[in-house]
């Protein structure tokens, strides 16, 4: 049984912050905008993390990009958000790597925006397949239909659910 | 019967009694004296030594031995007392609620935990009693579409053949119900019947689960029963005859223990899978086939398979017994007089009640050791059962079959114990 | 064993299941069984399966979860910060700490506090015990499946101390609501540091008595050993997380990847194995607990002698606009939260992303083309709580 001393980040014992030197977040932001231009948009980076927001045409081709020349390899979780009024569900894509020892504390949310009333994105199944379920949940939590994926199925709800995604802003729960 | 039981009054519990001590009186002295002095009116009493026997001598001579003990032997004697008390079913019976009783007791132990404590003065010692009654007054469900007469005839005949295996063991010299010449034959021939049993369970019971659980019991069976047979071969080589009283007679020297140890370490293990025993449980993989081909049982037919189970535990631990420790083979160690001043006619003798002795302390070992395994292992997979007992077990009883045939062509015991 | 018979079945699944998805062609059809390990199983849980089983082998599985679905992330929007601890530690009743802690890191980020020293400490320790609370009770049911009950018995009993122990700490024995934005409720009791570690001292010797009756048993290996294979590449594809991601070789640990509060400070190995196996999904957490003691008697040496253990926070504080994603490694891997607020006092968004839900994934991967008796060593070797899946 063999185990892995994994010496990466130098550790301080005492508790001063160290400033964040946000390097390889900006690294990976400046080698996919150059790569595709105007297509992305940063939206912020932050220690450990990074957002960026494509539109929904250019997702498939970015999300690939990620996967085969950065080596982000999976999605940790698919979050969509309703935002009523801005008319817009956002579902982030919040991409990890295991096989890259230097990426692996990085979060890499890759966002994307779609119209709140008939909202329907590409689905990202045949570039990560660990988004599977989450992106079925999406679907039912919030109506987002995914082009491309065998089956946008209700997975969590009850069999006999009748009523809107429940997720939505409009879903009030009863009583409150 | 689902109302509240009314508080608990000593007072009316008191009365009660009162009350039916009054009409037990009333009913006796109305009604049954009357009948009893008309039946004697017209009935002749017997005679026995030129005086009629009235009830009050019948009373007086209850109570000396020299009358009773006749009666008592002669009782004794006769097949129905074999066959149902001892050394039949009752004792069966009895030595397997204690194997229920132990075996929770001692895997919790095993387990750091205290098992049954609550039923029962001491350490939940009529937890079985509780248990009956429990399953005694549980509703016997059907399922639908099972195959009724099946369904509810499988049970009892799996109690009857297990008990009918206990007609076969010898217990103590010259108490065995029936003595066989192919006793040994005769027990394969009737632990054949299980699988069967199972297969019919599980078949009309009309649901899935239940019946993956018969055919894997199929499979288990009938693949163990072959090293089974062949490891109780060598045995039958060394003594020279099918007849277990002849097998248990021909160890007067040395248990056959000592020259087939192969041979009995392949017939514990096979009678481990022929009990569905753990690690050889399959057939009712909880966590997998939900209690397999028993699924469907409830109430007292469970109660009766399980009956029949411990009563098949007791017959093989008992013919592991028989086969290789030496039976009742023992030292004596009872006294050949009880009463040394009493002299007349004895039920006791002093080499039957040795051999019971030595019989249930060698059987009830043999139980605690299959009992073990359950504490220690888990289950294992099907195809490993299965290539398990279709090779190797085999292979090892040919080979202490092979020893054992060596050892008789050289000359060193012959059929019949030591030369 | 590989026969004739399994050769022309694995042609048979590759050709009509990609998956486990697809519907099955006519003609296999009619000799496969359905059956549904279903919530009424006694191997199975809240959560049921559909199988489809070929004589022993198994050709099809469709998970089915949502049978304890109780719309977590939509209640959260209806509470504000801190009433959303309580109801946010059910999904996971044993490892109630964990889930809560991502919670309130990420809550902190969002209300720009920062927890004091011994209450980050506290938090730690409180983390490291649910976490051997949460693996003796994964590891006492994966006994009862393989139908081992003094593998269930053992470590239900063991799990008492540790019970205890969080009982003392915390005032509850499970679900503690304990960790809240800002730090931990209360301070150690006296007397606390001294019986963790007798108790620590006593869980490592019991320990290497379950290695030698349980991990050593032949049988329990026969079960588990090169059952149910997730090569190093599919482990990574898949997305899983935790003790099944470091079974297939990945040695992916949070608190050493990502170290949050004081784990920077600790000194501990990331334990993983490089089998794949059943037997390596079972043996990490193993290796996992053992780690966890080593860690425990650090915290309890480095925590300082006294201090704040809460930051005293206004009574209906309102985050910063904005997000935050923060995660903890729980018994069943990584655990993450992403809030978004938006300046009031109820968070916007809470999206829980938990180590189950990825794992269950796996499921129908590992499971077509296996024996039906493996079905228990393979399914709960994923570690899935159903409970924690469904929110």
């Amino acid at each position: 049984m063999t185990d892995v001393n994994n010496d990466r980040k130098e550790t301080t014992s005492n508790l001063n912050i160290v400033e964040p030197d946000l390097n390889i977040e900006h690294s990976l932001y400046s080698e996919l905008s150059s790569k595709f231009k105007d297509k992305v948009q940063l939206v912020y980076t932050k220690p450990n993390r990074i957002k960026v927001y494509v539109e929904p045409e250019h997702i498939i081709e970015v999300a690939f990009f990620l996967k085969s020349q950065l080596g982000l390899d999976h999605a940790e979780s698919v979050c969509g958000t309703d935002y009523p009024n801005e008319n817009v569900i956002e579902v982030i894509y919040h991409l990890n790597s295991y096989s890259h020892e230097e990426l692996a504390s990085i979060i890499f949310a890759l966002s994307t925006k779609t119209d709140r009333n008939s909202s329907y994105l590409p689905s990202l199944l045949p570039v990560f397949k660990s988004v599977e379920y989450h992106e079925r949940e999406t679907y039912e939590m919030l109506g987002v239909y995914f082009q491309g994926h065998p089956r946008n199925e209700r997975f969590l709800l009850p069999e006999d659910w009748a009523d809107i995604p429940p997720l939505k802003k409009d879903f009030r729960i009863k009583g409150r | 019967m689902a109302t509240a039981p009314k508080d608990f009054r000593f007072g009316s519990f008191v009365g009660s009694v009162v009350w039916l001590i009054f009409w037990i009186i009333v009913i006796v002295s109305l009604v049954g004296l009357p009948l009893i002095f008309i039946i004697l009116f017209y009935i002749p009493l017997p005679y026995s030594n030129g005086e009629v026997i009235t009830p009050y001598l019948f009373l007086s001579m209850i109570v000396d031995p020299t009358r009773t003990i006749p009666i008592i032997k002669f009782l004794i004697h006769t097949d129905i007392f074999r066959a149902a008390i001892f050394p039949g079913f009752m004792y069966a019976a009895l030595i397997a609620a204690t194997t229920i009783f132990v075996e929770r007791k001692f895997l919790a132990k095993m387990q750091l935990r205290t098992g049954p404590l609550y039923a029962g003065k001491i350490e939940g010692i009529l937890q079985l009693m509780a248990d009956g009654l429990k399953l005694i007054s549980k509703e016997i469900i059907a399922p639908s579409g099972a195959d009724k007469p099946i369904f509810w005839s499988t049970p009892i005949i799996f109690v009857a053949t297990a008990a009918a295996l206990t007609a076969l063991i010898p217990v103590a010299p010259g108490w065995v119900v029936s003595d066989l010449d192919v006793g040994l034959l005769a027990i394969f021939a009737i632990l054949g019947f299980f699988p069967l049993l199972a297969l019919l369970f599980s078949w009309s019971s009309n649901s899935k689960y239940p019946f993956i659980g018969g055919l894997r019991a199929l499979h288990q069976l009938i693949a163990f029963e072959i090293p089974f047979i062949l490891s109780a071969l060598s045995i039958v080589l060394l003594s020279g005859s099918l007849n277990l009283t002849d097998i248990v007679e021909s160890q007067y020297a040395f248990w056959f223990f000592a020259i087939a140890p192969i041979s009995a370490f392949v017939f514990y293990i096979s009678s481990l899978a022929e009990l569905e025993r753990v690690p050889f449980d399959l057939p009712e993989a909880e966590s997998e086939i939900v209690a397999g081909w028993l699924t469907e049982t409830s109430g007292m037919i469970y109660g009766l398979i399980q009956l029949g189970t411990y009563l098949k535990l007791y017959v093989l631990a008992a013919l592991f017994v028989t086969l290789f420790l030496g039976g009742w083979m023992g030292p004596q160690i009872f006294p050949q007089e009880l009463i040394p001043a009493f002299t007349g006619e004895k039920i006791y003798n002093a080499t039957v009640v040795n051999g019971i002795f030595w019989f249930t302390i060698k059987t009830f070992a043999m139980i605690m050791l299959i009992l073990l395994p359950r504490g220690i292992n888990p289950r294992i997979r099907i195809d490993i059962l299965l290539h398990t007992g279709w090779y190797k077990l085999i292979v090892l009883s040919f080979i202490n079959m092979f020893i054992v045939l060596a050892m008789i062509y050289g000359g060193i015991i012959t059929p019949g114990g030591l030369q | 064993m590989t026969n004739k018979y399994s050769e022309s079945l694995e042609r048979k699944i590759k050709e009509t299941t990609k998956l486990g998805l697809d519907v099955v062609k006519e003609a296999a059809e009619d000799r496969l069984m359905t059956l549904s390990v279903g919530p009424q199983h006694p191997g199975s849980g809240h959560f049921r399966f559909t199988i489809k089983v070929d004589g022993d082998y198994i050709v099809y599985c469709d998970p089915d979860p949502g049978y304890v679905h109780r719309g977590e992330e939509k209640m959260c929007e209806y509470r504000n910060f801190i009433q959303n601890i309580p109801h946010l530690e059910r999904p996971v009743i044993h490892d109630s700490t964990n889930i809560t802690y991502s919670y309130s890191l990420a809550v902190e980020e969002l209300l720009g506090i920062e927890v004091p020293r011994r209450g980050q400490f506290i938090r730690a320790i409180a983390s490291e015990l649910n976490r051997q609370v949460y693996t003796l009770y994964w590891l006492a049911i994966y006994g009862i499946f393989l139908g081992h009950s003094t593998m269930f018995m053992w470590p239900a009993g063991d799990r008492e101390l540790f019970i205890d122990l969080l009982a003392a700490l915390t005032g509850a024995r499970v679900t503690h609501a304990f960790n809240i934005p800002g730090g931990v409720r209360n301070d150690m009791p006296e007397g606390f540091k001294e019986k963790c570690l007798e108790y620590i001292n006593y869980f490592e010797k019991r320990l290497k008595e379950y290695e030698d009756i349980f991990y050593n048993n032949p049988l329990f290996r026969q079960r588990t050993e090169n059952v149910g294979i997730l090569p190093k590449e599919d482990a990574i594809d898949l997305g899983v997380t935790g003790s099944v991601l470091r079974a297939s070789g990945v040695p992916h640990d949070v608190r050493k990847v990502e170290p949050y509060d004081v784990y920077n400070e600790i000194d501990f190995k990331v334990q993983y194995m490089k089998t794949c196996d059943s037997f390596a999904r079972a043996y990490v957490p193993f290796l996992d607990m053992r780690e966890s003691c080593n860690i425990t008697r650090q915290l309890l040496d480095k925590m300082p002698e006294s201090g704040e253990v809460r930051l005293k926070l206004q009574s209906n504080p309102k985050g910063l606009i904005g997000e935050a994603y923060k995660r903890v490694e729980s018994g069943r891997g990584a655990l993450s939260y992403y809030i978004v607020s938006d300046g009031s006092s109820k968070p916007y968004r809470v999206k829980i992303s938990v180590g189950s839900f990825r794992n269950i994934l796996a499921l129908p991967h590992l499971l077509v083309g296996s024996h039906l008796g493996d079905m228990p060593s393979i399914y709960w070797a994923l570690n899935y709580w159903p409970v924690e899946a469904d929110r």
